[in-house]
């Protein structure tokens, strides 16, 4: 089984809009894949169409050999799905430490909480110094690493990340995307940004959006950023 | 004419938000002005009444307002955990408080009737000793109650609301019709709400266990019945405030409150939940409504009476912006102000939360907790 996710052919409405126009992905596993695209193109969408959130109309969503697309988004997630949604929604009214316990999943890994805490505290050494803190507290960047280290809290195959650098500082941002080229080790992950040169080094497939269909798809980034045309077309960016 | 006065209003506003000296300033006359009404009120009410009477009504007013804050507390808790967590705004809320009263106050008879039957074994425990007896059936009855109304209250989200998240003009008109539906049903049992009062259950020995009167002497009596519930209350808020900053359940039931999706996202099923959250919510309604028997009563009009009760304190409270503080300071306010007023303005009672009601939304919108 090489592909961790695929999706068959998706139509997706958000109430009488036709958001997804049949998309059709395929994630092969440990590698890093990312969806490029404008705002308002279907990247988000496509995330919360995995996650179940919005549950297409049409087509097939395959998740390690099983059809999910049917099932409610607790279940799609038990099997093995960090979420990083874009804006972070973490918990503001909790502390980081509350933030951290309410992601543990039911069921989940107990006894190697503290293993993963270590190995979160590695990652973002930063992060031991507010565990305490209210998390509406804290800085945008430090939300961002608490959004991140959400998703580390349970055994997860596939990670969704939604836009991790948006607002962020370039050295934060940097920082941010070599934890996650670390991540890639253990998980494989689904990442949508815009800033794609950021992430041209971190990428192994690519799949470019346009108007709820993928227009461009292909696992060399660095053709991808040398085709000025279509990066001037569908990316937004003007060299 | 009215434009001008908006326009005046307005610009006064902008004025003060941009000057924060004056604010200040005006702030400081509003409080110092609040004090001087209130202490002219005190001396009027000195002068009306005399100073022990004055002094007897105050602190009965205190007692009474500190019991009835913390009923309201522990049942518009309930309502707040359910809009907060669900988004319903559940006009049930009051029947669920009234349907506990009156299961609270037929469990208490019934559990006396089968402690005092000289065939079952229970009498020779219960039998000789009335004050073990009433104990027992009391806590028995607040028990039961709960259970009863936790069962109601997730049965109504599992079967009906369950299908309508999303719809709130939907979910409104069927709490609505819920409560339209017990309120009859309570009719039919137990009669309207001119003739159905149902006081404390002295019943067949004519024994309750905490009838007794504290006496500092001359007027100064309070049932103790109503310290108890001021005890009882702080109890359940202390227990629920240290569940929710603990428990795994409780920190789920507050990042639920935040952004349910994200808690569906990062893998709890929040449909159980919310089953859950309305059990806890109806449950704690049907607490309240039990342990208000001893004291007032069960009746058939409490359920809309103190559904307003209930949409006040989460509006002068704030709770509406996702504080549970809210719903603790307004209900104190609630509730002492309409005994201060019982038992010095007596006309005012029923008003009185109104008024503080509009004036709070006029200086806070917010509520005193929100922004």
């Amino acid at each position: 089984m090489k592909n961790l996710l695929e999706i068959h052919d998706a139509h997706v409405y958000i109430g009488s809009f036709y958001i997804l126009q049949g998309i059709s992905l395929a994630v092969p596993k440990g590698e890093v894949t990312l969806l490029l695209g404008r705002n308002g193109s279907g990247k988000t969408t496509t995330m919360k169409t995995i996650l179940g959130l919005y549950p297409p109309k049409e087509g097939s969503i395959v998740f390690k050999g099983e059809e999910i697309s049917n099932l409610p988004t607790h279940k799609i997630v038990n099997k093995g799905i960090g979420y990083v949604p874009d804006t972070r929604r973490i918990f503001g009214t909790l502390t980081v430490e509350q933030n951290l316990i309410v992601s543990v999943r039911k069921g989940g890994p107990k006894e190697d909480a503290r293993e993963r805490l270590d190995f979160i505290f590695d990652l973002f050494p930063d992060f031991k110094g507010f565990l305490k803190q209210k998390a509406g507290t804290l800085s945008g960047g430090q939300q961002q690493m608490l959004a991140v280290a959400r998703a580390l809290m349970n055994d997860n195959d596939l990670l969704l990340i939604d836009e991790p650098t948006e607002g962020l500082s370039p050295l934060l941002a940097k920082n941010l995307i070599s934890a996650l080229d670390r991540l890639k080790e253990f998980a494989t992950i689904l990442l949508v940004e815009q800033n794609f040169r950021a992430v041209s080094k971190l990428g192994d497939n690519y799949y470019v959006f346009d108007n709820g269909k993928i227009v461009h798809e292909g696992s060399d980034m660095e053709e991808l950023v040398a085709n000025k045309e279509l990066v001037a077309q569908y990316l937004g960016v003007s060299i | 004419m009215k434009e001008t006065v908006q326009r005046r209003l307005f610009s006064l506003k902008d004025d003060l938000y941009k000057n924060p000296q004056n604010r200040r300033t005006m702030r400081f006359v509003i409080v110092i002005a609040a004090f001087i009404i209130g202490g002219l009120l005190v001396v009027a009410a000195i002068n009306y009444y005399t100073w022990d009477e004055f002094f007897v009504r105050a602190s009965k007013s205190l007692v009474d307002g500190l019991a009835l804050s913390m009923l309201l507390f522990l049942m518009v808790s309930g309502f707040f955990l359910i809009f907060g967590l669900c988004d319903v705004i559940n006009f049930a809320h009051g029947a669920f408080f009234m349907l506990g009263g009156f299961m609270g106050f037929l469990i208490y008879i019934g559990t006396e009737a089968i402690f005092l039957d000289p065939t079952l074994p229970f009498y020779l425990v219960f039998g000789a000793n009335p004050f073990a007896m009433s104990v027992t059936a009391f806590v028995i009855s607040a028990i039961g109650a709960t259970a009863i109304l936790a069962m109601i209250g997730g049965g109504i989200e599992y079967f009906t609301v369950r299908r309508l998240y999303g719809n709130p003009i939907a979910q409104i008109l069927l709490t609505v019709g819920f409560m339209f539906i017990i309120t009859e049903v309570a009719e039919i049992f137990w009669g309207t709400s001119v003739f159905s009062y149902f006081i404390t259950p002295y019943s067949q020995i004519n024994y309750f266990f905490i009838t007794g009167i504290l006496d500092f002497g001359g007027a100064m009596k309070f049932a103790l019945y109503r310290i108890f519930l001021i005890f009882l209350g702080l109890a359940v808020a202390v227990f629920m405030f240290a569940a929710f900053r603990k428990t795994r359940i409780g920190l789920l039931i507050q990042a639920g409150i935040e952004d349910s999706e994200m808690v569906e996202a990062l893998g709890t099923d929040i449909r159980r939940l919310f089953t859950l959250v309305f059990m806890l919510g109806a449950g704690l309604a049907g607490l309240s409504g039990a342990v208000l028997v001893p004291w007032i009563g069960a009746n058939t009009g409490h359920g809309l009476t103190y559904l307003i009760f209930a949409f006040v304190i989460v509006v002068v409270g704030g709770a509406h912006y996702g504080r549970f503080e809210g719903t603790f300071f307004g209900a104190i306010i609630v509730g002492m102000s309409m005994q201060v007023t019982a038992y010095f303005v007596p006309v005012l009672e029923n008003i009185i939360v109104f008024i503080i009601m509009a004036i709070i939304l006029i200086i806070r919108p917010g509520g005193l907790t929100g922004e």
